[in-house]
């Protein structure tokens, strides 16, 4: 995984944009990680994960509508790239071969 | 439920936020800490959800969000650190004296800091060494005493015991008890102390042995040594299985053999021991059923507790002791409670807690350490500042080229910052080495503590890293700000004004010279005070007074027989206690049952005339009559405290017995001066509790006489040690200190003129070589050297005479208020100290300045106009 420089928390973070889709700005992420991952967790933590992924070219993002709730200020909304789609999936596979390498046994 | 949108999150997050985060990534942040809030607000209350917002605002503290992180980084550090040692490394060198005057004024200063730390890291670290120290406890009682309540260390001899069986809780008791006992090995006898203490003492306090088990304390026939007793009586050699004799008291000579050493105690202590035999040996000798009486105190009562919150309940059910104290025995020790103090801060609180077994070496007079070693480190770093800023001028160029090359003004702040701080490293080094070889040598005796710098001690370390940063960034931060604010093109020009007007480097110098005007004045009132402390009578003769100790009644009248005989012998008197050795107190009660705590002495009929001491109302005590057993002669201080306008005749109650006064001394110091007189009074002891013998001698045949004592003792008692001396030298490690102290003092306050004499040195001559040429044209115009000299001096008055303005009165108050701290009779104070410390300071300014108009008066007229 060294050579994708895709940390743990960074993938997550990169899975749940894919999953979010048009709603995936900041906040939402927020949401949607902290239910799956029944632990609270700061906007810094996210941001500076976004931005991270975004200087190594997993990430694209436009600005989005404004909201009153958000005082105003326009969303920006995250997409992945192909490049991401990629990683994610040898990360997938990558881990897949090794479950599947390990014996029966040690599963119980 | 409300509106949410009726709230708004907190500003000033927001505020800080706008500061730091990047402008592109500004908008959707804000957005998502707004939209945040808001649903916050649903689940939370409005100061919740604020609070959330403000630390979410912290969080997002991270560097791929903020500004200008990157920025400061050169792409090559490496090489341009190297540039900047060189470069400083060369300037150094260039001016080889003014580096060493610099390096050398930091590191005394760092090494001052050091010793301090030093101080302060062995005072923490005192009987810490021990395993058990937060489960350990000292017993400890409060007692009001004349209506203060006071904490006492000592406990009741029966309560060890009894705590062992009523309470559960209670894992280990150790009672102490130290005795000065005549130990026999061999032919050597000494008298030592013997500390009488439950097997568990090893245990509790877990001092590691040498040689030996801790267990075979548990057995009343064995005895533990120190390391230094065992190399004291047995040399290198291993004593497990010798033979020791011990009197003890009334069970007479008793054998012990050595079963155990202790391994050299760790420096930072003040619990330790000489002789460790097993408690009930007690019992034996003081068959007076010393243990189970309440009126009896034993030194120390330790115990050890599984869990520390058990000690509620323990003393919650000590309540019933107090009731057995309190009613039966003791009226007067009126205890109001127990309480615990665990081993881990005794030493700490044992300035409140009276006669406890951590005792505090009296150094009240090294409270002032720390400050002095601050003072040092600001008189250093002002000094470093003033030289630095004119050795620059010789740089300037070298600045301008820097610049013209794109250095930018951050630049040149870390270039001369990383000069400062390996400037300091250097010094670090210095004040280090200076340390070890010079000042802790020196320190030690002064202080009275083994001090050590410990280099495992990760926060020595980490001091010293600070140091380091503090004193590189704090002496080094001016000068860069300063010296980066030039323009190069001005530079090169020569048009820049340089040190013309700095009121800066006037106000460094003006705390300089207040800071040493304190020292200064310091040390002078301290050399003062010593010879005042000296000079001060003791209210009696000590000059023509020796003592002895004497073990009993047959004892004394054998040497008293013999050194009446003794042609140098005025006067002889034997006495339980005796001044400056052995004090008792006692309550008294008077008729309108008031209570007064006083110190006792029990002497014979020739004390009062044998001492010195000066009646100045009634009469001497009469040996023959036997009304006298019930008179006393007390001192003015008693009579004024009891507030007796007729004391003569005057009874009151002892315990039981009915005392009259028959005379009146004038007041004498029964303790060293930090301590006030305290009420005193004699009365008569039986014969058979002689414990002392003190001799008047003719003046000036103080040695003789000693010899001639010494002699008769080893003729009289072969096995018993003499233990005697001068009354001058009890208190002579009191003297001693004092002049210690005195000293210290004397070396600090040079070091801070040396110091302060640099800064104006450097402070004047950067004023000078700004102004070559305008001295040099004054000079072509016909201007005389006086005239140059009062144009040079007229700068300075104001600052000399303001910073000595505020420096006199300052040092008079501190160095008042620290002398009326430590001293019970301080020297009364005048400003002699004060105008010592200020003809100092003149002198060695006017001495700084004219060498400085002897520059300009030789100085080149030609070299001096062709300046650009």
């Amino acid at each position: 995984m060294k050579k994708t420089k895709l940390g743990e928390f960074e993938e997550l973070v990169l899975l749940t944009v894919a999953a979010l889709q048009e709603d995936a700005y900041g906040v939402e992420i927020k949401r949607e990680l902290e239910t799956r991952l029944k632990e609270k967790l700061s906007v810094g933590s996210i941001q500076s994960a976004l931005k991270r992924m975004e200087e190594k070219g997993f990430l694209t993002s436009e600005f989005g509508e404004a909201t009153q709730k958000r005082g105003g200020k326009r969303k920006r909304i995250y997409a992945t790239t192909s490049y991401a789609h990629q990683v994610l999936a040898e990360m997938r596979d990558i881990r897949a071969g090794l479950w599947e390498a390990i014996p029966n046994v040690s599963l119980t | 439920m409300k509106q949410p949108n009726h709230y708004a999150p907190p500003k000033w997050p927001l505020r800080l936020l706008r500061l730091f985060v990047k402008e592109e990534y500004l908008e959707e942040i804000e957005g998502d800490m707004e939209e945040l809030f808001q649903d916050n607000l649903e689940t939370l209350s409005y100061r919740q959800a604020r609070r959330m917002y403000t630390w979410e605002m912290i969080r997002l503290m991270r560097p791929l969000i903020m500004k200008n992180i990157r920025i400061t980084l050169s792409p090559n550090p490496y090489g341009m650190f190297k540039n900047y040692f060189k470069i400083s490394f060369r300037s150094l060198m260039r001016n080889p004296l003014s580096a060493f005057i610099n390096i050398m004024g930091l590191a005394v200063a760092i090494g001052i800091c050091m010793l301090v730390y030093a101080f302060i890291a062995y005072d923490n670290n005192i009987d810490q060494f021990h395993t058990h120290k937060h489960s350990v406890y000292l017993t400890t009682f409060f007692a009001d005493r004349e209506g203060t309540l006071q904490q006492y260390g000592q406990t009741p001899g029966p309560l060890g015991q009894m705590l062992k069986e009523d309470f559960a809780q209670i894992k280990h008791v150790c009672r102490i008890e130290d005795r000065n006992l005549v130990l026999k090995y061999g032919d050597q006898v000494f008298t030592e102390r013997v500390r009488y203490t439950d097997p568990t003492f090893l245990e509790m306090l877990t001092f590691p042995l040498k040689w030996g088990t801790s267990q075979s304390l548990a057995d009343v026939n064995s005895v533990i040594l120190s390391e230094e007793m065992s190399v004291k009586y047995f040399g290198a050699t291993n004593p497990i299985g010798e033979n020791v004799h011990i009197k003890l008291g009334n069970a007479g000579t008793k054998t012990f053999k050595v079963m155990g050493v202790a391994a050299p105690f760790p420096k930072a202590h003040a619990i330790d021991f000489d002789f460790l035999i097993n408690f009930e040996n007690l019992r034996l000798s003081e068959s007076d059923g010393a243990l189970h009486d309440w009126n009896t105190l034993v030194n120390a009562t330790l115990v050890q507790v599984e869990d520390p919150s058990d000690l509620k309940i323990i003393q919650q059910g000590m309540d019933k002791y107090k009731v057995l104290q309190n009613k039966e025995v003791q009226k007067d020790w009126a205890i109001s409670s127990f309480a615990f103090e665990p081993l881990a801060t005794l030493h700490k609180n044992s300035a409140q807690i009276r006669d406890d077994i951590s005792v505090d070496p009296p150094i009240e007079s090294l409270v002032a350490l720390p400050v002095i070693g601050m003072f040092m480190l600001a008189l250093a770093c002002f000094n470093y500042i003033n030289i630095a800023l004119v050795s620059t001028t010789k740089r300037l160029k070298e600045i301008g080229v820097r610049k013209v090359i794109g250095a930018n003004r951050v630049r040149i702040m870390i270039q001369f910052l990383v000069e400062n701080i390996s400037v300091t490293f250097f010094a670090l080094v210095l004040g280090f080495i200076l340390t070890i070889t010079v000042f802790l040598p020196w320190f030690i005796p002064v202080s009275g503590r083994e001090l050590e710098l410990n280099l495992i001690d990760s926060n020595f370390w980490v001091f010293l890293l600070a140091i380091l940063f503090f004193t590189g960034i704090a002496s080094g931060l001016y000068p860069a700000l300063y010296i980066s604010r030039f323009d190069a093109v001005k530079i090169f020009t020569g048009s820049v004004q340089f040190g013309k007007k700095n009121p800066l480097t006037k106000l460094f110098l003006g705390i300089q010279l207040v800071l040493s005007c304190i020292l200064i004045t310091g040390a002078v009132v301290y050399m003062q005070n010593t010879t005042f402390q000296t000079m001060r009578s003791w209210g009696y003769n000590q000059r023509d007074v020796l003592y002895v100790n004497i073990p009993n009644q047959s004892a004394y009248e054998h040497l008293q027989d013999k050194m009446l005989q003794n042609a140098n012998v005025r006067s002889l008197a034997g006495s339980k206690d005796h001044l400056g050795k052995k004090i008792s107190t006692a309550i008294i009660h008077t008729p309108a049952n008031r209570q007064y705590e006083v110190e006792q002495l029990a002497v014979d009929a020739h004390y009062v005339n044998t001492m010195g001491l000066q009646l100045s109302d009634g009469r001497n005590f009469n040996d023959q009559s036997e009304n006298d057993k019930h008179t006393v002669i007390v001192n003015e201080l008693l009579v004024k405290n009891m507030e007796l306008s007729n004391p003569i005749g005057h009874q009151f109650r002892i315990d039981s017995t009915k005392y009259q006064i028959i005379g009146v001394v004038k007041d004498f110091h029964t303790h060293s001066f930090y301590n006030p007189i305290r009420p005193t009074l004699f009365k008569l002891a039986d014969k058979k509790d002689y414990q002392f013998l003190s001799v008047q001698v003719k003046n000036g045949s103080q040695e003789e006489t000693y010899q001639a004592l010494q002699t008769q003792w080893a003729a009289l008692f072969p096995d018993s040690p003499f233990q005697g001396g001068y009354q001058e030298d009890v208190w002579g490690i009191f003297f001693s200190q004092l002049a210690r102290m005195e000293e210290f003092t004397r070396t600090i306050a040079c070091m801070a003129v040396l110091l302060a004499s640099l800064g104006l040195y450097g402070l004047v001559s950067l004023n000078v070589a700004g102004r070559v040429r305008e001295f040099s044209i004054r000079k072509v115009l016909g201007a005389r050297l006086l005239d140059l000299s009062v144009t040079i001096a007229r700068q300075y008055l104001v600052l000399i005479v303001s910073a000595l303005a505020i420096g006199v009165p300052v040092s008079y108050m501190l160095i008042h208020t620290q002398l009326n701290m430590m001293f019970a009779y301080p020297m009364p104070m005048d400003f002699s100290g004060v105008s010592i410390a200020v003809l100092l300071l003149v002198c060695v300014l006017l001495g700084v300045i004219s060498i400085q108009i002897r520059k300009v008066a030789k100085s080149n007229l030609v070299k001096g106009l062709k300046v650009e």
